[in-house]
């Protein structure tokens, strides 16, 4: 992979993150007059100078005291010493902290559902594709169109109300002591892997049929492609040209969706968390959203915006490794 | 090798799929303990307890039940009851209450001598209970209050905006740091350098407050402010060591993780976490019911958090919690009725939900057809038109009331006044008037029946959030009948500052609560104030003003709740603000286990008399 292709890649990361700070920090900010006053509105007597001082404090408490620009400053330079600030809640905890809390319970669950979306997914999609125009095909097919048209909370509410809560199957929702409680004993893995299930069943029936119809089209296009003929034209055994040519090829797309996929690991699941009351980083961002925690929201935000272009970035240059064809244009 | 690789991959999953195959076991179930299993919908509980918790989520209730304040307001009989204090009185200079002979206020006297304008406060005399402790044992004292109440008016100590607004009637007050009015007197703090006599006796549970000159400035104080313990913070707390602040120490967060509180319950910490607290009862808690018995009847509290409301109904309905801490709905309304082991509670809401009219629009936002809503006439047709039965039949599905053109709920029977409906009976003559009443101001018609004016045709937007869509669906319909068009306009996320605020706007739904506790600041916001007030329409009428400005400087009571119903028929004749309905509150229990919820306005199921008169059904 040339140099070039890398550094402009790289570049561009560079630029897109530094626009998300900013948007990050200002779009909290829209459509908000005077954070004091919407934290606390006048209360019994108050005059209008009492309830300035109110405010004034209230702005003061908060760090909404200094100019706006001023603020955006004092943001930069703390995220130069990794600092997101503290939260608003109680106790005000670091939102570092907060997100380091959080976070490995939702890549608990978004990995396990990604390994098997992506385990499954091609297996079932390379089946299809093997038996391209026949019943099993057909079944991916409108499995795609059903998936597609479902969204996964309204699956995860089917889910959780037939199989949690009408048969018994599964925990209907995470055991609340689950987190409090865990100490990587095999006991308290198996309570994870048990609350788990159904969270990860939700979302990984639309990862499957995705990632299935995905590489079915993939294979399929590529099994009618020019070189395949060549290949198998020039005494290949099938098994080389499965391999070597087939598969290489169809992993383009395949490549493309799990990029997208990695940059949707940490915040593509907050409904799904939220329905099952998963103690991770989607019901924290919820919180965060609910209670006007403007550094809260800004750190998580920030985050899965850094996960999401770094996920990107990697996913263009393993692009570029797979087909050398995508750097050409930077090399002239 | 790749074979044996996906073969791995598979075990893992099957052995993955086989550990989550199997239900998990639901505590309530099978718990024959006095212990209360409370479902909350919530984004998450809180895991820091500063004393004075945010105003969000639960973290008030949880507040209410490890801390306490001196007073709860009855919003009924308009009395403070008792808690930490059990009496409070005006008095005059030398600290003596001023009653008449049965016991109640002499406001007379009150007005007498502090009507004078070179009065500049009222003082307040309360007494505390004796006996009552804090949870780690020490007694409750005076100073502990005047420790609260002196924070709370100090910024540089307590960092809390809020505390500053909830004392903004006590004339206490700091500059920098350093007190600069005293306004709190008790044996230790100069109450005898006053006049004010405390015996050695009354010296931990009397002391003086100096209040601003109204009536309503003790209401805050007595019921809003959660009294601290002094022997827990005063060591800990210092301007660089708030007690609400942005990077505690370890002391202090182990004070926020371990209340020390006096009200009725104790957090279990080590049983506690993100989405479940635990409270248990304290044992010496010195308030009894009526019979000696323990006022509490619950020995232990477990909130559950759902982040999803339609599980947590599940939930209940599965016997995985007792009750549900949490208004729901009235499209849930069928899903409980004739269910066996289900009590609904449809208590009567405070809520009131209103249609505003933009009355006098700033110069630039003026047009024509807008102008029609400043003509009374225009507003009381509008207000004829709206059958709030059918309003509450259709869209809450009957779980509602009716309110009257006043404004004010008949859960305030004190200030409710019932002649502050101003529309006559029936519809058909009501369309019949309202018709007649337009016709003077817009009598023609275009071809689909609606008014005009000069050519326009009379149609207004309301604003609306999504859920208020039906609502003002219907208001199109019964509308239509008097020959005015409206549509739904969506408030955006920012309603105030794009549309109320400027006058953008036609009309909006507005929410409005008043009670006895915030009318003196609620009138002045909806019907005087103008700009950044909820008075969107910037109503202003000289008479009505003059008349909310009395209300809330007269010292004497009696007189104020006559100025309340008079202020109710000015605003009814004025259609500014048309009532729609006021909407209940409805909440669900199981009565599996324990017996003895309990209705209250305003509230769910879960609300203090339900707690003081629970019972388990295997204990009967």
């Amino acid at each position: 992979m040339n140099r070039i292709y890398v550094l402009k890649r790289v570049l561009y990361a560079i630029f897109v993150f530094a626009v998300v700070i900013t948007l990050d920090f200002f779009i909290p900010r829209l459509g908000v007059d005077d954070p004091a006053a919407r934290y606390y509105p006048p209360q019994g007597n108050m005059t209008e100078i009492e309830y300035e001082i109110v405010k004034q404090a209230t702005r003061e408490q908060y760090g909404f005291d200094v100019p706006v620009f001023q603020q955006y400053l004092n943001y930069l330079e703390g995220l130069t010493r990794f600092d997101l600030g503290t939260s608003f809640r109680s106790g005000s905890p670091r939102v570092s902290d907060l997100i380091s809390e959080r976070l490995p319970w939702t890549l608990a669950l978004s990995v396990t559902n990604l390994v098997i979306s992506l385990f499954f997914g091609i297996l079932i999609g390379a089946f299809a594709a093997w038996k391209r125009g026949r019943w099993q095909d057909t079944l991916l097919l409108n499995a795609s169109t059903f998936t597609t048209a479902l969204p996964a909370f309204f699956i995860a509410l089917i889910l959780t109300f037939y199989l949690g809560f009408e048969f018994e199957l599964f925990p209907a929702y995470t055991n609340p002591n689950m987190v409090a409680e865990f100490d990587w004993s095999w006991d308290a893995i198996k309570v994870v892997m048990n609350n788990a299930a159904l969270p990860i069943l939700s979302m990984a029936v639309g990862g499957i049929v995705a990632y299935g119809q995905s590489t079915r089209n993939s294979v399929i296009a590529v099994t009618n492609e020019d070189f395949i003929l060549t290949a198998k034209a020039k005494g290949l055994t099938p098994r080389t040209v499965l391999y070597k040519h087939i598969l290489r090829n169809a992993m383009l797309p395949i490549v493309t969706s799990l990029g997208m996929s990695i940059s949707g690991l940490i915040g593509g699941a907050v409904i799904i968390e939220q329905i099952f009351n998963w103690n991770g980083m989607g019901t924290l961002f919820l919180e965060a959203n609910s209670t006007n925690d403007y550094p809260l929201m800004m750190g998580i935000m920030l985050f899965m915006s850094a996960v999401a272009i770094a996920a990107n970035l990697v996913t263009e240059l393993v692009y570029g490794l797979l087909d050398p064809r995508v750097t050409v244009g930077d090399r002239r | 090798m790749k074979r044996k690789c996906a073969l791995l991959v598979l075990a893992a999953l099957l052995a993955f799929s086989a550990a989550g195959c199997q239900a998990s076991e639901y505590e309530r179930r099978t718990d024959a303990s006095n212990t209360l299993y409370a479902g909350v919908v919530a984004s998450s509980f809180p895991v820091s307890f500063m004393p004075w918790l945010s105003r969000d989520g639960i973290a008030p209730t949880i507040a209410s039940m490890l801390y306490s304040t001196l007073f709860t307001y009855n919003e009924e009989t308009g009395l403070f009851e008792g808690l930490i204090a059990k009496e409070w009185y005006y008095v005059d200079d030398a600290g003596e209450p001023l009653l008449r002979e049965d016991g109640s206020v002499d406001y007379d006297r009150v007005e007498a001598i502090y009507g004078a304008a070179d009065k500049t406060y009222l003082p307040v005399k309360v007494v505390l209970n004796e006996g009552l402790t804090w949870s780690d044992g020490m007694p409750v004292t005076a100073e502990d209050v005047y420790y609260t109440f002196d924070i709370a008016t100090n910024n540089t100590l307590s960092n809390h905006a809020g505390a500053l607004a909830w004392t903004s009637d006590l004339q206490h007050g700091y500059s920098s740091g350093t007190l600069v009015e005293q306004g709190i007197f008790t044996y230790g703090h100069g109450a005898a350098d006053m006049g004010y006599a405390i015996s050695e006796e009354e010296r931990d549970t009397v002391l003086y407050l100096h209040v601003n000159k109204v009536l309503g400035a003790v209401t805050t104080l007595f019921s809003t402010i959660l009294i601290l313990p002094e022997h827990i913070w005063e060591p800990i707390v210092t301007p660089t060591n708030q007690l609400n602040s942005k990077d505690p120490t370890a002391a202090t967060l182990a004070q926020y993780g371990h209340p020390v509180g006096c009200g009725p319950y104790v957090l279990d910490a080590d049983r506690s976490n993100a989405q479940v607290i635990v409270l248990e009862r304290r044992a010496d808690y010195a308030l009894t019911a009526e019979d000696g018995s323990a006022l509490y009847k619950v020995d232990t509290i477990k909130f559950i958090l759902y982040q999803e409301l339609n599980v947590a109904i599940y939930a209940l309905l599965k016997g995985h919690i007792d009750l549900l801490d949490s208004a729901i709905s009235t499209n849930y309304l069928s899903l409980f009725e004739e269910r066996e082991h289900m009590f609904v509670s449809n208590a009567p809401g405070l809520f009131l939900q209103t249609l505003v009219m933009n009355v006098n629009p700033v110069a630039g936002e003026k047009n024509p057809i807008r102008d029609l809503l400043g003509d009374v006439r225009v507003r009381r047709a509008i207000a004829l038109a709206i059958d709030q039965d059918e309003l509450i039949s259709r869209i809450l599905n009957g779980s509602g009331t009716t309110v009257a053109a006043g404004l004010m709920s008949t859960a305030n029977p004190l200030i409710y006044n019932p002649d502050a409906i101003l529309l006559p009976e029936g519809l058909e003559a009501r369309i019949a008037e309202a018709n007649a009443l337009l016709d003077e101001v817009a009598p023609t018609r275009d071809e689909e029946g609606y008014r005009t004016l000069d050519g326009a045709r009379v149609s207004f937007d309301i604003l609306g959030s999504v859920g208020e869509q039906e609502t003002i669906a219907f208001l199109q319909v019964q509308l239509q009948k008097i020959g005015i068009e409206v549509e739904f306009a969506s408030k955006g996320s920012s309603p105030e500052k794009t549309y109320l605020y400027n006058s953008k706007f036609d009309m909006t739904i507005q929410g409005v609560t008043f009670t006895i506790s915030n009318l003196d600041i609620m009138y002045l916001a909806h019907f005087v104030t103008l700009g950044t007030s909820s008075n969107y329409g910037r109503f202003g009428d000289p008479d009505l003003t003059a008349l909310i400005r009395e209300m809330r400087t007269t010292l004497d009571l009696e007189h104020k709740y006559e100025l309340i119903l008079a202020i109710q028929s000015m605003i009814a004749d004025e259609y500014y603000k048309v009532p729609l309905y006021c909407s209940n509150v409805l909440s669900i229990a199981r009565t599996d286990r324990y017996q003895g919820y309990v209705t209250v306005r305003g509230s769910t199921v879960f609300n203090t008399d339900t707690l003081q008169n629970l019972e388990r059904r295997d204990a009967s």
